[in-house]
């Protein structure tokens, strides 16, 4: 048992980072970068900055200043026992203290502001530009791991400017000080001591180059393991009715794993930098000892400036073991920033072609020429042409995959088609700008989205200086006012994570309400009644009917009993148009909607 | 706070071990100037070459010791807390795991997150720095006070009074700001659940246009989260200026008494030197100490918030002597009654009925009036208030959980499909599965040819809760889900909505052969004259339990049903 102590820090598996450190080149510019860009931060804050620089040499020299009072108070009024005087240097000395403290308070206080004044930017940047990636972004990103670049990665800056800039900084001037002290005391002796310097720089080296990969890898290991935990803990409902958690906790314990070793070794190796900072430091003590030893024999140096040197030798590693303590803080930091700064850099959503224009009011009047879409690389709408007159109610029907949802993504622009043209009242929606556009409409979409807050906050999302009564009329017309008005707090209740507490189909009743409330010119309903009972349906089906009249509106719907009222039903399939024209027309014709309609089950084996 | 630090307890030896290290490396810090001491004295003042060389021979190889400690102790270190950190997590997700819904309903899932990652990395980093330099300040403080009350205990003395009060002070610091800490990590919580509703609302925020409003509430909870993080850093670091000064004020002490002391000769030089020089050590490690501080006060707030969740019973763990049999799959409701924790009315009223084994059973109702909570009451997902629940005429309670679970295929309202392939999500149940199984699941739940159609098949990868896929689609695949697994009950819960007829028709011809017991929502009249009997619910009671012709004559909610799918009705029959 007692051999397993001595073997188990020792035998995490290595982490390959070959291919990271073959790339070292990229990655010390990149790493350099990434630093100048978080400093580049720091701008606009650079008065504040200079106050602290200002404060930091203040405190340093007042913390050499200090000491060396209390030195000279030794050699007059102890070791010479002078009797008057003392007060005065007490008094000065207090003063000394007292503006010390100052000083270092004064440093901390405003560092802490500048820190957190760019952490807070830096997060709302990132929030922000979430808000402007093109939708397809977040088609294969993990929430929880988007998530750990806010929280996780940011923290990490955080940290690091609250704690290490400042040390950074002291240690710098203390180290100059001390060198240039150095000198003056004896130039050889000084480029004895600094024989080490090519040792830490190799050991630093050496350090770094794990470490920077490691950190990176570690910040990974840390978003996956966010990403992973949010999902399952989402999920949590199907991992339940599955019985799936023993398999869960293998999986969550695989990525816990890598965390723990990428921790581990990003860790350990950090962890070396003091301890080298450490062995040179008796390093250069040892050689201080030895070399002036030997010269002091000879007669080149005195006794005296061998104990001051040892002493400087001291003084001058010291911060430098603070610095390299705060190097691997840094390096961490880094890795963090790096990793956000990769989302800042993701493209966004194309701006706004610049000769974008806005449309003021819109009569909806569609024109589909042509339009050719895919996602990846299989066409998912092919050649799709069809005119939609302003007022018409257009109900796109067909099987499931057959690229309806696609359609309503082209109209509302969460994609750009790759061919043809849809024009908007003779306008090509391209060159409008999509929030203008967007105003324009309001949808209820397939996948109904509730968000944490009150029921009434929730419908005011269609129209955010909705008065209660416009509220309340917009869920009477969607009919979702009698249930609501029976919940214990009314619209006042509350709705936690994605409105668990309501069932599906009061779900999708509160988001008709909310397309309601917007009164858009033109309107959007994909699948918007499929979790609603047919009775209450029809209900909705009246206002819906007195919503839609003048507006231009596209519906897609399963149960084909609430799209036969349409001006116009175009027949996907495949991404292709197969069938167009009334629900009249359509049926008279005996085509493919009729056995839709029918649901009679075809002899072909056609289906996707 | 305990239960925490129980995963230490595994690796007691190893701090012993990290702190035995610690120590070597500080005695040689104290031994140094010791060695230089007497080069000085045997080498140079005797002007003895050999004895330089010897001790300073000797000077390297404490050197080499130490830094051999040091690095050894970086392994000892790390592991521990990294092992912590892991047992940790571990603990966090097996203890979610149990978690009944009414409890995860109670902390948000992106407040669970946060424990796992930012909360226990916090603990972790302050454990790991605990190993390695903690020991050094308490250490340096108390060692030269000790020290300095040995060389003279009058003039030391005022360290008595100042080393308490800054104790003291510490503390104080440490408690309050352990409070504000927690704070931050609040307000981290808050803006992690802002940032996952905007993410998994985007559709919807840019479909309303909504970006501006999402942005200003972030900026606020932004904002909020950097006052208090600016606040908080702000007090504890401000303890660091008040130590010191404190500490100097006792060196103006020292110095001034000291020097009435050697001027009326009661002390000797030598002595008040020698406190003074400890004074300036004791300062030195203040610095130390709030750094300590600030870790600890952060560490305490993470360890409060994650004690928080552990502190929440988890549902029991299930006792070896439940029937862990195969069922048939008979079901039986009696006088059930079901009300949500956070609701004043019972959801489900006084339900009753008898369904048998490999019956097909219809399930309808309006909006809201039951019928998935009836279903969920099923897996024991929730547990009636009221009544009983018997599967085979046996209580449910009587079940081993897992056992009961595996044999009931649930494909819920809302797909729900996971990140990683389609072949994952499908197998999700059942990880052994066979691809023959795999992909008859599949056909049976009329995906197959869609999946074969795209580029990678089964190896397609879906998005977080399949958002790359068509909406019937996900249905599919979660029927295949539920599918694979052989289930002897299978709950379909409006299911089919994003289906056509046909394929409606299709999967249900399909399911049929799977000869289990099948319980169907649906909102469509033609699905449920398929089955064998129809159950009406209605405002959570039974309404009316029958055949379609039954419910035609004697139900009128039934008949308004009817009534308002009548074109639809018209053409079938
Ligand atoms: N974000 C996406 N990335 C890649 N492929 C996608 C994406 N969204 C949809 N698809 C694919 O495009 C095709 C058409 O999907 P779409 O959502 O338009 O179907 P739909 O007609 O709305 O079907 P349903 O009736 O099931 O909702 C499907 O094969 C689907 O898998
Ligand atoms: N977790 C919950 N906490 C409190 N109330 C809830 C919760 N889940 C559902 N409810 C309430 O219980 C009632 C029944 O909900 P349920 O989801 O069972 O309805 P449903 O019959 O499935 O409706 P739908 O056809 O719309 O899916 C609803 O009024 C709903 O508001
Ligand atoms: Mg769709
Ligand atoms: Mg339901």
């Amino acid at each position: 048992m007692f051999h397993k102590v001595f073997r188990e820090p020792f035998s995490y598996e290595k982490i390959p980072l070959e291919t990271a450190i073959r790339k070292e080149k990229d990655r010390a510019t990149n790493t350099w970068q990434t630093v100048k860009r978080i400093a580049s931060y720091f701008l606009p804050n650079r008065f504040k900055l200079s106050l602290v620089i200002f404060m930091v040499i203040v405190s340093s020299l007042l913390g050499l200043y200090g000491p060396y009072l209390v030195g000279t108070a030794i050699d007059e009024f102890i070791v010479a026992k002078k009797t008057s005087g003392l007060a005065t240097l007490v008094v000065a000395l207090f003063f000394v203290y007292l503006f010390h403290s100052l000083a270092i308070f004064l440093q901390n206080y405003w560092m802490v502001g500048i820190s957190q004044q760019i952490v807070y930017t830096l997060r709302k940047q990132l929030f922000e530009h979430f808000h402007q990636l093109p939708i397809s972004f977040y088609d294969t990103r993990q929430q929880g791991e988007l998530m750990s670049r806010v929280t996780n990665d940011i923290d990490n800056i955080n940290n690091t400017l609250n704690e290490s800039v400042i040390q950074v900084l002291a240690s710098i001037i203390t180290i100059i000080g001390t060198i240039i002290v150095m000198l003056w005391l004896s130039p050889l002796l000084t480029l004895i001591t600094l024989t080490t310097i090519p040792l830490l720089v190799i050991a630093m080296r050496w350090i770094t180059r794990r470490t920077g990969p490691l950190f990176k890898i570690q910040q990974k290991d840390l978003g996956e393991l966010n990403g992973f935990i949010e999902e399952i803990i989402s999920g949590q409902q199907i991992v339940k009715t599955f019985a799936q958690e023993e398999r869960v906790k293998k999986e969550f314990a695989e990525r816990n794993k890598a965390l723990r070793s990428s921790g581990f070794w990003a860790l350990t190796i950090g962890g070396f930098i003091p301890k080298v900072m450490n062995m040179l430091n008796f390093l250069s003590f040892t050689i201080i000892a030895l070399f002036g030893g030997l010269l002091a024999l000879k007669g080149h140096v005195t006794v005296g400036v061998i104990v001051i040197f040892s002493e400087y030798a001291r003084q001058f590693t010291r911060p430098l073991n603070e610095l390299s303590n705060q190097f691997n803080v840094l390096l961490s930091a880094v890795a963090g920033a790096e990793r956000v700064f990769h989302i800042l850099d993701e493209k966004v959503e194309q701006f706004d072609e610049d000769d974008a224009v806005e449309l003021d009011t819109v009569n909806g009047h569609f024109q589909f020429n042509d339009v050719t879409f895919s996602y990846k690389d299989a066409p998912v709408l092919k050649n799709i042409h069809f005119e939609v007159k302003p007022g018409e109610t257009v109900a796109l029907v067909g099987h499931t995959g057959a690229g309806k949802s696609t359609l309503i993504n082209l109209i509302s622009r969460f994609y750009d088609y790759d061919a043809g043209e849809i024009l908007l009242d003779g306008v090509p929606l391209t060159s409008i700008k999509r929030e203008n556009l967007r105003r324009h409409m309001a949808f209820v979409l397939q996948d109904t989205f509730l968000f944490e807050g009150t029921i009434r906050e929730n419908i005011r999302y269609g129209k955010l200086d909705a008065t209660d009564e416009e509220v309340i009329e917009a869920a009477k017309k969607a009919n979702a006012h009698t249930f609501i008005s029976r919940l214990p707090n009314g619209y006042d209740t509350k709705l936690d994570e994605s409105g668990s507490i309501l069932s599906q189909g009061q779900k999708q009743l509160i988001a008709i309400s909310r397309a309601m409330l917007k009164d858009p010119s033109i309107l959007i309903l994909d699948e918007a009644t499929s979790n609603i009972d047919t009775v209450t349906e029809l209900l909705i089906q009246d206002s819906l009917k007195r919503l839609m009249k003048g507006r231009t509106s596209f519906i897609i719907a399963h149960r084909l009993n609430t799209v036969t009222q349409a001006d116009k039903i175009i027949m996907l399939e495949n991404g292709e148009i197969i069938e167009e024209g009334s629900h009249d027309e359509l049926l008279s014709k005996g085509g493919r909607y009729e056995l839709l309609y029918k649901g009679a089950v075809p002899n072909d084996k056609e289906d996707v | 706070m305990k239960t925490i630090f129980s995963h230490l307890k595994p690796y007691s030896i190893h701090i012993v071990i990290a702190y035995t290290l610690t120590f070597i490396e500080l005695a040689s810090e104290l031994l140094f100037p010791l060695f230089l001491g007497i080069l000085i004295n045997e080498g140079i003042m005797a002007d003895d070459m050999k004895q330089i060389y010897f001790w300073g021979t000797v000077m390297l190889f404490i050197t080499a010791l130490t830094f051999a400690a040091g690095i050894v102790n970086s392994f000892y270190a790390a592991h521990i807390s990294v092992q912590f950190a892991y047992s940790l997590r571990e603990r966090l997700f097996s203890h979610i795991q149990r978690f009944t819904f009414e409890q995860l309903a109670k902390i948000p899932s992106s407040a669970l997150v946060t424990r796992f990652t930012n909360d226990v990395r916090q603990v972790q980093n302050t454990i790991f720095m605990a190993l390695r330099i903690m020991a050094k300040a308490p250490f340096l403080i108390f060692g030269s006070v000790i020290m300095a009350l040995v060389v003279n205990f009058k003039i030391a003395s005022i360290f008595l009074l100042t080393v308490p009060l800054m104790m003291l002070f510490l503390y104080f610091v440490l408690i309050k700001g352990a409070n504000m800490f927690k704070r931050v990590q609040h307000y981290i919580d808050r803006i992690n659940r802002i940032i996952q509703e905007n993410i998994a609302g985007m559709r919807t925020i840019r479909s309303f246009v909504r970006s501006d409003f999402e942005n200003e509430r972030f900026s606020e909870a932004n904002r909020l989260l950097a006052t208090n993080t600016t606040k908080a850093f702000r007090f504890v670091e401000m303890s660091m200026p008040v130590l010191l000064f404190v500490m100097n004020l006792a060196m103006l002490f020292i110095l001034w008494f000291g020097h009435f002391h050697v001027v009326q000769g009661a002390t000797t030089v030598g002595d008040v030197v020698a406190i003074i020089n400890y004074a300036l050590r004791t300062a030195m490690a203040i610095s130390l100490l709030t750094f300590i501080s600030l870790a600890f006060s952060r560490a305490k707030a993470s360890i409060e918030r994650i004690d928080q969740v552990l502190a929440e019973r988890a549902e029991e763990e299930t006792s070896g002597d439940k029937y862990t049999e195969a069922i048939k799959g008979s079901i039986t409701f009696d006088n059930v009654s079901f009300r949500y924790a956070n609701a004043n009315e019972p959801t489900i009223k006084n339900i009753s009925f008898n369904i048998k084994e490999k019956e097909t059973v219809a399930i309808i109702g309006a909006t809201g009036s039951g019928k998935t909570t009836l279903f969920q009451l099923i897996p024991k997902l929730y547990e009636p208030t009221e009544g009983n629940l018997f599967i085979d005429d046996k209580p449910l309670d009587e079940y081993d959980i897992e056992t009961l679970r595996n044999q009931i295929g649930y494909v819920p309202q809302k797909a729900l499909l996971f990140t990683g392939t389609i072949r994952d999500n499908i197998t999700f149940g059942k990880r052994d599965a066979t691809e023959a199984e795999m992909i008859q699941a599949a056909k049976d739940a009329q995906i197959h040819d869609a999946i074969m159609a795209f580029p990678n098949r089964y190896n397609t990868l879906v998005g977080q809760k399949g958002i790359t896929l068509s909406g019937g689609q996900q249905q599919r695949i979660s029927i295949a889900r539920a599918l694979i697994r052989k289930p002897k009950i299978l709950l379909l819960d409006d299911c089919t909505s994003a289906l056509d007829l046909q394929t409606e028709a299709k999967l249900l011809e399909a399911i049929a052969k799977y000869n289990c017991t099948i319980l169907m929502i649906t909102q469509k009249i033609r699905t449920a004259k398929r089955a064998d009997r129809i159950i009406l619910l209605d405002a959570g009671k039974v309404s009316a339990i029958g055949t379609h012709e039954q419910l035609l004559q004697h139900s009128t909610l039934y008949q308004a049903i009817v009534q308002s799918q009548s074109e639809d009705v018209t053409y079938v029959s």
